[in-house]
């Protein structure tokens, strides 16, 4: 108790120097605090960007869809993981696919047709909502059938010169072998969703992908999406969970066509984003290390300063009988309480800014549009405020200020009394 | 027979292909090309694919001019009736009647399956002389499976735009007329192979009228193309391959 007083009273002694080193720390706290936010922001932002399109945290095929996209390879029950991903609060899109070909006068291009439930995808995806011009399908069937809605990548609409309102031929191999075609008016274009949907998407309702496909309801993808609310590894290991114990109730009846499902996370549906996002973190955290050794510097800087101020004070100290532990424990709690105070203080302002800038973010638009995987990049930067963010430049402040106080107190607590009071 | 000379075995053995009038290898090839085409024909056949999912019989309406002009249309099943397919020169259109268009099949199409057969639309338009592809030669004559028999190996030219690494052609000596065509891989691989049978007469020429396409990277399917009728030099005019004539 006693030397926590002496350290707070030798605190409120000079009150310039204490100011001084409080600035010093807390801002240093403050910027360490706003970087790394800054920079795990853009890290989610990216991951999000991409996952949070149409891919999701979790994807649920028919075992082995993934490898040769057989339109045979429907996902089993897609019925039961529907109800499942609504036990858990994840929202779910069911996705049907096809290759065709697609025409608009005298152009042609092969396409790969999406047949989605339009208001499952507004609700788990910003697909909807990621349109260069038009809008997207309507959620009815009814609405979207009557007005024959299609909507198109970018680089396809581009390469069959097709426009809002152009007329689209669909030729497809239907699953009874037959020659399924139908006429579409295209209602929307997409913005750039990388470079597989730019070239190949041509996305129809559900229930037209039904009847131009004979498909008989076949689901090929379900894609789900927790928005952030749940990690992806625990979405897919509540289905699984969902998924097996429904498997073992019908292990009795064979089917034929049953098989397993594939239920795989972002990270195994798109490795390479995976990996960039791995290394993306891993760098941060190594710039985040040398911005805090910079940021310790300093703030060694200014505490060994303070403490050499005071050499004089600890020969008069030692003089007076104080054994060197003493004088070495109490620059420590000194400082310790400084330290802790000031990054503290750096914490609050920095987690505050943080907040802010999450909220409102930095708008880069002006500086044009950055793809990630061909992927339109937010144009706002926002940042994260995570606890981990805030708390390890706040820890390694108060451990460095100790440790800069330590070296001149060491020395100080090992001079002989009289020299340290001549100490210049 | 222990007795006999051996030169008198010889002799007999050479001498049905001393009787028989020896074909070279180009003269066997150019005469399978142009064993169904003629200056023009036209007929009905029926088309059944066979595939691991479903298994459908379409009867078509042929009509062919050259070796460039061809014209199909489908008479059954009844949902697809109507539906035709125009080859002139190097281009394919699909007409659907179900949605009154008329579509070109673009070149990024053309190996893709037609009317979900097992014959692509290349095979429709590829249908030049193998003899102008390909470098040929006999490769054995004689008995096999109890037919005397004669094998053409041939192997594309250099400049030659072949999606194979070799057509092997077997005929039957007598008449020359196909019996089994096997198309391989870049890697000398046995992609699929054609099997004729059903020799009929149609008009004057007889003819195999049954054709089976057999891929072998998928066991248990096929496409059938069986000939029911077949009217060769028919004299049809040029505008019956036409768009206009397409969408009739």
């Amino acid at each position: 108790m006693g030397t926590l007083r002496i350290a707070w009273r030798s605190i409120w002694r000079n009150g310039r120097r204490t100011a001084i080193t409080v600035a010093a720390v807390g801002m240093s706290t403050l910027i360490m605090v706003v970087t790394f936010g800054l920079m795990d922001g853009m890290r989610i932002d990216m991951v999000h960007n991409v996952t949070h399109l149409v891919l999701g945290d979790v994807q649920v095929h028919a075992t082995g869809y993934r490898a040769d996209q057989s339109f045979y390879k429907a996902v089993p029950e897609p019925e039961a993981i529907l109800d499942a991903a609504r036990a858990a609060g994840v929202h779910a899109a069911p996705r049907a696919y096809g290759y065709g070909l697609v025409s608009v006068g005298h152009k042609s291009a092969g396409a790969r047709f999406w047949g989605v439930e339009p208001a499952a995808e507004r609700a788990a995806f910003d697909l909807a909502g990621k349109l260069a011009q038009g809008s997207f399908l309507s959620d009815s069937a009814e609405a979207s059938r009557a007005s024959r809605e299609l909507v198109l990548g970018r680089k396809l609409a581009r390469s069959l010169h097709a426009e809002l309102g152009s007329e689209i031929i669909a030729v497809v191999q239907a699953a009874d072998g037959s020659l399924g075609n139908e006429l579409f008016t295209v209602v929307g274009i997409l913005v750039s969703c990388g470079e597989d949907m730019d070239r190949s998407a041509a996305i129809i309702h559900a229930r037209d992908f039904e009847l131009l496909f004979v498909s008989g309801g076949r689901i090929h993808e379900i894609a789900l999406n927790a928005r952030g609310t749940v990690s992806p590894e625990r979405v897919a290991a509540r289905l699984e969970a969902a998924v097996t114990g429904k498997a073992e109730l019908e292990e009795k009846k064979p089917e034929k066509e049953a098989g397993g499902v594939d239920i795989e996370t972002w990270r195994e549906l798109n490795p390479a984003l995976s990996d960039m996002e791995r290394l993306f973190g891993a760098s941060m955290w190594l710039f985040s290390l040398i911005f805090f050794l910079a940021a310790g510097l300093g703030v060694m800087n200014t505490m060994l300063m303070a403490t050499f101020e005071r050499i004089r004070e600890f020969g008069v100290l030692k003089a007076l009988g104080s054994t060197p532990w003493r004088i070495l424990r109490d620059v420590a709690t000194e400082s310790f309480v400084l330290g802790l105070f000031a990054s503290l203080l750096g914490a609050v302002l920095g987690a505050a800014c943080n907040l802010y800038l999450a909220h409102a973010g930095i708008d880069l638009s002006r500086y044009g549009d950055v793809f990630v995987e061909g992927v339109a990049f937010s144009p706002i930067w926002r940042a994260a405020a995570s606890v981990e963010g805030i708390a390890a430049p706040s820890a390694v402040m108060v451990v460095v200020c100790v440790l800069a106080a330590l070296y001149p107190a060491a020395k100080a607590a090992r001079l002989d009394p009289v020299r340290a009071m001549t100490h210049v | 027979m222990s007795r006999s000379s051996p030169i008198l075995v010889v002799l007999c053995l050479c001498l049905p292909s001393v009787a028989a009038e020896e074909l070279t290898a180009r003269q066997i090839l150019d005469k399978v090309d142009d064993l169904y085409r003629g200056e023009s024909s036209q007929g009905t056949m029926v088309m059944k694919v066979v595939t691991e999912h479903w298994t459908r019989e379409m009867r078509l309406r042929f009509w062919s001019k050259g070796k460039d002009m061809t014209l199909i249309r489908i008479l059954s099943p009844h949902k697809e009736k109507g539906t035709a397919t125009l080859k002139n020169g190097n281009k394919i259109w699909n007409y659907l009647p179900k949605i009154k268009r008329t579509i070109k099949v673009p070149s990024s199409m053309m190996g893709g399956a037609w009317m979900g057969s097992h014959f692509t639309n290349d095979d429709l338009v590829k249908e030049s002389r193998m003899a102008d592809d390909y470098d040929f030669e006999i490769t054995f004559r004689g008995e096999r499976g109890g037919q005397d028999v004669v094998e053409i190996t041939c192997t594309p030219r250099q400049d030659a735009a072949v999606v194979w690494g070799k057509v092997v052609v077997e005929v039957r000596r007598k008449d020359y007329l196909p019996l089994v065509q096997r198309y391989y891989d870049e890697d000398m691989k046995l992609a699929r192979s054609m099997t004729f049978s059903g020799e009929k007469l149609f008009g004057e020429r007889s003819l195999p009228s049954v054709m089976k396409l057999v891929p072998e990277d998928k066991p248990g399917e096929s496409t059938e193309v069986r000939y029911e009728d077949v009217e060769f030099d028919v004299g049809l005019p040029d505008s019956k391959f036409s768009l206009r004539s397409l969408q009739e």
